[in-house]
């Protein structure tokens, strides 16, 4: 029998996740950026920054942003590590690498590297980061749980995983208006501004099943990780697991 | 939030050379108040400390004491003499356990902020503390503006954390 997952709401074969993902990120990828602003009131930079804050990377750490699109945490990653550390930006999607790579140019910011890849086979030796996020990339990956057991094999010990996911809100109120929003202007604002209507339903959706708080932090265990701790950002509509490698 | 004050404190006192770790190495020490649902799990590991409040598995060392001891050993207090005064017990090497007090105490950081989240009967002055360590850690950096900006994030991301916040919104 095939092997199905989760793409949104629908039910798809596993092999075929993966270019569906691509199809999407292909389509926004150019205006991935202002969409973000726009969908989120800005709040992404303020999640964002907090888990740069957080990850306690310092000069000369060696760091991976997996799913690093296009390229807003290499870039504060690349001021803390100095001259004498390495970021290296990944993503699956070549379009949003392309995106990145423009970013970064536009920024002044130099010295980070790029490699398309996929998050379940990571093309590194064991042992070797002190730091790998990953922000709004592990809902889109086939399976997550392979994907976290290889972050946990490339970090160092004492390595630290930063997971930023949209998550599960405990507020009943916050997640009337959230699915409301999220089910409703998304999409319609997906189609004015990137022309993508679908896009932002798939986001919506893919959201939506997700793993919540506990489960992430229970798989993030799993993984191999001697602790894993959350935060909720903005009522738990986002969620920042933070796993340490022991 | 307030772990992750400690955690930025120490961390950045790290950094700086001001304080070193080597000698907690792949440690892990918890303090736990009998008094409050209050765990504070110290991780000493590649040349950083993680500050956590649920720690998943055993720790090196674990340290049970009273909120106001709790308070005490911050400011100053000799570790040993609250040893012999019964007022803190250690289960582990307290060789570890003295290293890390040494180290807390060289962190200028508002512990009865800490405390007042769990007993309700302090007024929590989170706002005016945040901006205080923000005002600090800007002085002290050599990249200020990415330390304000640091500082507006962790109180733009947790409003309600705030006094101030809630006086506005009730």
């Amino acid at each position: 029998m095939e092997k199905t997952t989760h793409f949104g709401f629908k039910d798809v074969a596993t092999e075929d996740k993966q270019s569906l993902v691509r199809g999407v990120f292909d389509s926004v990828a150019s205006k991935y950026d202002l969409m973000n602003d726009v969908l989120s009131f800005g709040a992404h930079r303020l999640w964002k920054r907090y888990t740069i804050a957080s990850s306690n990377v310092k000069v000369g750490d060696k760091v991976l942003d997996i799913a690093g699109g296009t390229g807003d945490l290499a870039i504060e990653f690349r001021k803390k590590v100095g001259e004498s550390g390495q970021v290296i930006l990944s993503d699956i999607n070549a379009a949003m690498l392309a995106e990145g790579r423009k970013n970064l140019t536009n920024n002044g910011i130099a010295g980070v590297e790029f490699i398309q890849l996929n998050a379940e086979h990571l093309p590194f030796e064991d042992n070797s980061f002190d730091c790998v996020s990953i922000a709004f990339g592990l809902r889109n990956v086939t399976d997550k749980d392979q994907a976290l057991r290889e972050m946990h094999r490339i970090l160092k010990p004492g390595g630290c995983l930063l997971i930023l996911e949209f998550s599960k809100t405990d507020s009943e109120l916050l997640e009337k208006f959230y699915d409301f929003y999220s089910f409703n202007i998304m999409p319609k604002l997906g189609g004015i501004i990137a022309d993508d209507e679908d896009s932002y339903q798939y986001l919506a959706e893919s959201i939506r099943k997700h793993p919540d708080q506990e489960t992430l932090k229970d798989m993030v265990l799993d993984a191999g990780f001697g602790f894993c701790e959350y935060h909720n950002l903005s009522g738990g509509i986002v969620a920042l697991h933070k796993g340490i490698k022991v | 939030m307030q772990h992750f004050v400690l955690e930025q404190a120490l961390n950045y006192l790290i950094t700086t050379g001001s304080i070193n770790v080597d000698a907690l190495s792949g440690k892990t020490v918890r303090f736990s108040l009998k008094d409050l649902p209050l765990d504070v799990n110290f991780i000493c590991t590649n040349e950083r400390i993680f500050v956590v409040s649920d720690l998943s598995r055993k720790s090196d060392v674990d340290i049970k004491l009273k909120s106001n001891v709790f308070f005490s050993l911050f400011k100053g207090e000799d570790l040993t003499e609250l040893l012999r005064q019964d007022k803190i017990v250690i289960h582990g090497d307290v060789k570890t356990a003295q290293l890390l007090v040494d180290t807390l105490q060289q962190v200028d950081i508002d512990v009865e902020e800490i405390l007042s989240q769990y007993t309700g009967d302090i007024v929590a002055h989170e706002l005016g503390k945040i901006a205080k360590n923000v005002k600090k850690v800007a002085l002290q950096s050599n990249n200020p503006i990415d330390a304000i900006k640091d500082g507006i994030t962790q109180l733009l991301i947790n409003p309600q954390k705030s006094e101030t916040f809630k006086n506005k919104h009730r």
